[in-house]
């Protein structure tokens, strides 16, 4: 990986202008105490734009339709808000199964990804979070394809979809066109999408809003799901179909997640959805044979080399059973 | 003036919060840039306060999902201004699977690589040598499949 100097200056220019408002301040300090309370005043108002334009900036049309997250969080949470955050980190990747489906060699297609056709229909921060997560894991496969053409319509979408939910000050959409338009540093540009979302839901959970970044993380693993099965469907790959199976492991905590919100009706919902798809998982069996780790170092570079081993048995009727049911939740919450 | 001390008190906690999330990024940068030819997947900012004398040092922890016939790279940077030098450490349930100290040997690894042939959670400790305090980004990357 190259060195990354791709990094958002915003921060930094907003903390150089307030400093040098303070020193202009400081220096004046000689006048009259009248100029000086002016000074104050001019201070005090700039310092609300400065730090106050993040949040004024994120909100959008959809606060009028904002669906109760607050009112979600005060209810009774079966696992505490601390073990919740614990298991929700990395539940999946929006790289790491477009990676796999790119290592077996199979093509990239368009087909795969989700329409961004009625992001601003998106009026909720319940469907804009999915939705996030759904164009951050196609993001993942544009860009572990350097497709930078359909990048920018993704990025465009992601952005609005991070306005909506307020967090959008994370997600640097400037750099990320510009990168994608001049086609180099293909490596930053998977980097800071990568970020971009890590931080957004860094932020969601510190914020107390882990429903949205539950959301988010359903969404990426739904679409990473679709991802694989629709290319096991076209092209089958013994490595696609124990990936698949072993996503019975990763949906008993994600439901467990999903269960504390239950008390909202769009929960709710989606949960009945995936329960659907939990009960396919149910005949999928995974067996671990024990072996302890092994340490090897080559070129002065430590490898520890894993000696458990997960094995998955999923019967080719499963497979297709799950194929087809992921397809139809999947076009059914993309549609909603 | 009372005022005006004031504000220049409220502005430093500002500006300092502004500074330290500013060198969190770029330090996650740098370390994630430092990992070598890999694809960036995670990070986790750690800022650790000294242990107590004949304790065990204090840790931070991070849960994450890793896939079979994956191998991921785990990284640690010590922030420049930290007292001590960071460690990670991996876990499957209690069973230590890498470290980038080895303390037998005293040996440092800015980086270890592991061949994940099971799909699960797993834990990340970073901690500090000799409980000392201080800042430390480590990075998960993905280095290819298996």
């Amino acid at each position: 990986m190259k060195v990354l100097k791709e990094i958002n200056h915003f921060n930094s220019i907003r903390f150089l202008i307030y400093l040098y408002l303070l020193l202009h301040l400081f220096i004046r300090e000689q006048q009259t105490l009248r100029a000086m309370i002016k000074k104050l005043i001019t201070l005090f108002v700039v310092s609300l734009l400065i730090f106050g334009c993040k949040s004024g900036g994120e909100r959008n049309k959809s606060d009028d339709f904002y669906v109760p997250e607050d009112v979600v969080n005060e209810g009774v949470l079966e696992i505490s808000e601390e073990v919740m955050q614990d298991i929700v980190q990395n539940i999946s990747s929006p790289v790491e199964m477009a990676a796999l489906v790119k290592s077996l060699d199979v093509n990239f297609s368009k087909e795969y990804l989700a329409p961004t056709d009625n992001v601003d229909e998106l009026a909720t921060s319940f469907q804009q979070a999915f939705h996030l997560g759904v164009y951050a894991a196609d993001l993942g496969y544009l860009n572990i394809y350097n497709k930078n053409n359909s990048v920018i319509e993704y990025i465009t979408a992601i952005k609005t979809l991070a306005d909506g939910v307020r967090v959008g000050q994370f997600f640097d959409f400037t750099t990320l066109k510009r990168l994608a338009q001049s086609n180099q540093n293909l490596d930053s540009l998977m980097y800071i999408s990568v970020h971009s979302f890590n931080q957004m839901d860094k932020y969601l959970r510190s914020d107390n809003r882990s429903n949205l970044s539950t959301l988010m993380v359903t969404g990426v693993w739904i679409e990473g799901l679709y991802l694989a099965t629709q290319v096991a469907k076209s092209e089958p790959h013994p490595q696609l179909a124990e990936r698949i199976g072993e996503q019975k492991i990763i949906m008993g905590d994600l439901m467990l997640i999903l269960e504390n919100y239950r008390g909202d009706k769009n929960f709710a919902k989606l949960i009945s959805e995936l329960n659907v798809l939990k009960d396919e998982f149910e005949d999928v069996t995974i067996t671990i044979k024990k072996g302890a780790p092994e340490a090897i170092e080559e070129d002065g570079m430590l490898i520890i080399v894993q000696h458990d081993v997960s094995i998955v048995n999923i019967s080719p009727e499963k497979l297709k059973s799950i194929i087809e049911k992921t397809e139809q939740i999947r076009n059914k919450l993309i549609s909603i | 003036m009372k005022q005006f001390l004031k504000l220049i008190f409220f502005s430093i906690i500002f500006t300092s919060a502004e500074v330290f999330a500013q060198e969190n990024v770029e330090l996650v940068a740098q370390c994630a840039a430092s990992a070598g030819n890999v694809t960036y997947l995670k990070d986790f900012i750690v800022k650790l306060d000294a242990g107590v004398p004949g304790g065990n040092p204090p840790s931070a922890k991070f849960s994450m999902v890793l896939s079979k016939n994956t191998q991921y790279r785990f990284s640690i940077c010590t922030a420049p201004d930290s007292d001590g030098e960071a460690i990670l450490q991996l876990f499957d349930m209690n069973e230590l699977q890498g470290s980038t100290y080895i303390s037998a040997t005293g040996k440092e690894f800015p980086f270890f690589d592991f061949k994940c042939q099971k799909t699960g959670v797993y834990h990340v400790f970073i901690s500090f040598k000799e409980g000392k305090p201080g800042e430390s980004v480590g990075i998960l990357s993905f280095v290819k499949k298996l």
